[in-house]
């Protein structure tokens, strides 16, 4: 999916933390965001995934303006997931089992996913109780699994031990090469932008 | 003072014989006050978490609305109702005034108000998160609000609890438009209200201690949950 911004401006009371002429995100590619603390490289993911709507401005996904069905066919991994009350699996297969599939359908997806993220044995444990990486994991396996065609990225690896980290990146990576979607990841790790973008935007602060 | 001891032991009795009496009122009770909290939690839970998470103009004045419609009296939902269904009101060919689906009728409007601005104030500080994420994954509204009663499922079952204590523990509404009819309308707080005023004390401790004992369970067994949870 590509994503075209432009005219974007986005304040919060008197204060302006986003303005951006043109900007165009191209379908397939890997784009990283980076930038320091506070400089509206979430708000930005928030306007991007229908979240946010306060903005001025314009937003393209495919040429079109956000709609219900373009919102079907992305996902935003917050920084801090939200987990649901129930097991890991029943987490995953959220999306599948809203979007009409049936069971039989469901399981071998949730378990292709499970694989690659390495989170097998963790399918029944209840997803409230799992540790930081655990919970990114199951995020990242809970917004892949239905494939979407824009998927965003709010620091999917922060607070996460290396190994964890090297598995969602290849993860990703993957998930990019395999179905040509569009990814945008914000980070504010150079070394990871550099390691996963096919182009780096970097934001700063408004004067 | 002796009064009382005696009306303690008269009671104990009166519940250890299973008396007959006392049961016919308890089961009346706990019939017309789970309906009531079924029906209005039916109705009230998916539309308190809809709007909840909705955003819309004027909600602050709307919440105010909805907290202070919470604590509206029994005796003035019992005399609307009783009006309503009066032979002269709206829906007086029906003839329900003075029976069961009355009392059901007025306890379910006493209680909507109760179970939606709980289960609002819940969605509202509490659903936000939920719903962000939801609409991530692609579900629409309908998805949203069923998950959201899933995800607090406890906080709700709480509130449903409250609201069937205020149910069994009003006399207002059931009095006005049950009118208190013995071994027809007559639950356990008419029947206590009624002994009191006769100097029946026995009878009155009896069917209080049962309405403490029914709360007592129904908390029990909500925390039970809660801790399995």
């Amino acid at each position: 999916m590509e994503v075209r911004i432009e005219n974007l401006k986005k304040f919060y009371g008197d204060r302006q933390v986003l303005q951006i002429e043109g900007l165009t995100i191209e379908k397939g590619e890997i784009t990283a965001i980076t930038g320091p603390n506070g400089c509206g490289k979430t708000t930005l993911l928030n306007i991007i995934a229908g979240l946010d709507r306060g903005f001025l401005g314009d937003i393209k996904y495919n040429g079109r303006q956000l709609s219900r069905d373009i919102v079907d066919k992305m996902t935003l991994v917050l920084q801090k997931p939200y987990l649901f009350r129930r097991t890991v699996f029943e987490n995953i297969e959220y999306p599948l089992k809203i979007r009409g599939i049936n069971k039989t359908g469901r399981k071998p997806l949730v378990d292709n996913l499970a694989k690659g993220l390495e989170i097998e044995n963790l399918m029944e444990k209840k997803a409230h109780l799992l540790s930081g990486g655990e919970s990114q994991k199951v995020a990242l396996a809970r917004a892949l699994v239905f494939e979407p065609e824009l998927l965003l990225l709010d620091e999917p690896t922060s607070n996460i031990d290396p190994d964890a980290i090297g598995i969602l990146e290849r993860q990703i990576l993957n998930f990019n090469e395999e179905t040509a979607s569009t990814v945008i990841i914000v980070t504010h790790n150079m070394e990871q932008a550099k390691r996963l973008g096919h182009r780096i935007i970097e934001l700063a602060y408004i004067e | 003072m002796d009064y009382i001891g005696q009306g303690f032991r008269e009671a104990l009795k009166l519940l250890i014989s299973l008396d007959k009496e006392v049961f016919k009122i308890v089961s009346l009770s706990i019939l017309v006050s789970s309906s009531a909290t079924i029906f209005a939690s039916l109705i009230s839970i998916p539309l308190g978490v809809y709007f909840g998470i909705k955003r819309f103009r004027g909600k602050r004045m709307f919440s105010r609305i909805t907290y202070t419609m919470m604590s509206v009296p029994s005796v003035v939902v019992g005399l609307v109702v009783a009006i309503i269904l009066s032979r002269r009101g709206p829906f007086g060919q029906f003839d329900l005034l003075y029976t069961k689906k009355a009392m059901i009728i007025a306890q379910t409007i006493l209680v909507i108000p109760l179970v939606f601005g709980l289960t609002y104030g819940l969605a509202k500080s509490r659903g936000d998160i939920i719903d962000r994420v939801a609409f991530t994954l692609g579900a629409n509204k309908f998805h949203t609000v069923i998950l959201i009663i899933r995800e607090l499922k406890i906080d709700i079952l709480v509130n449903i609890a409250t609201a069937f204590s205020r149910a069994i523990s009003e006399v207002g509404a059931v009095m006005i438009v049950g009118g208190n009819i013995k071994g027809y309308t007559r639950v356990i707080t008419t029947t206590i209200s009624m002994m009191n005023s006769m100097g029946d004390y026995p009878m009155a401790i009896a069917l209080g201690l049962v309405l403490i004992l029914i709360s007592f369970v129904i908390h029990s067994l909500i925390y039970s949950y809660s801790q399995e949870d």
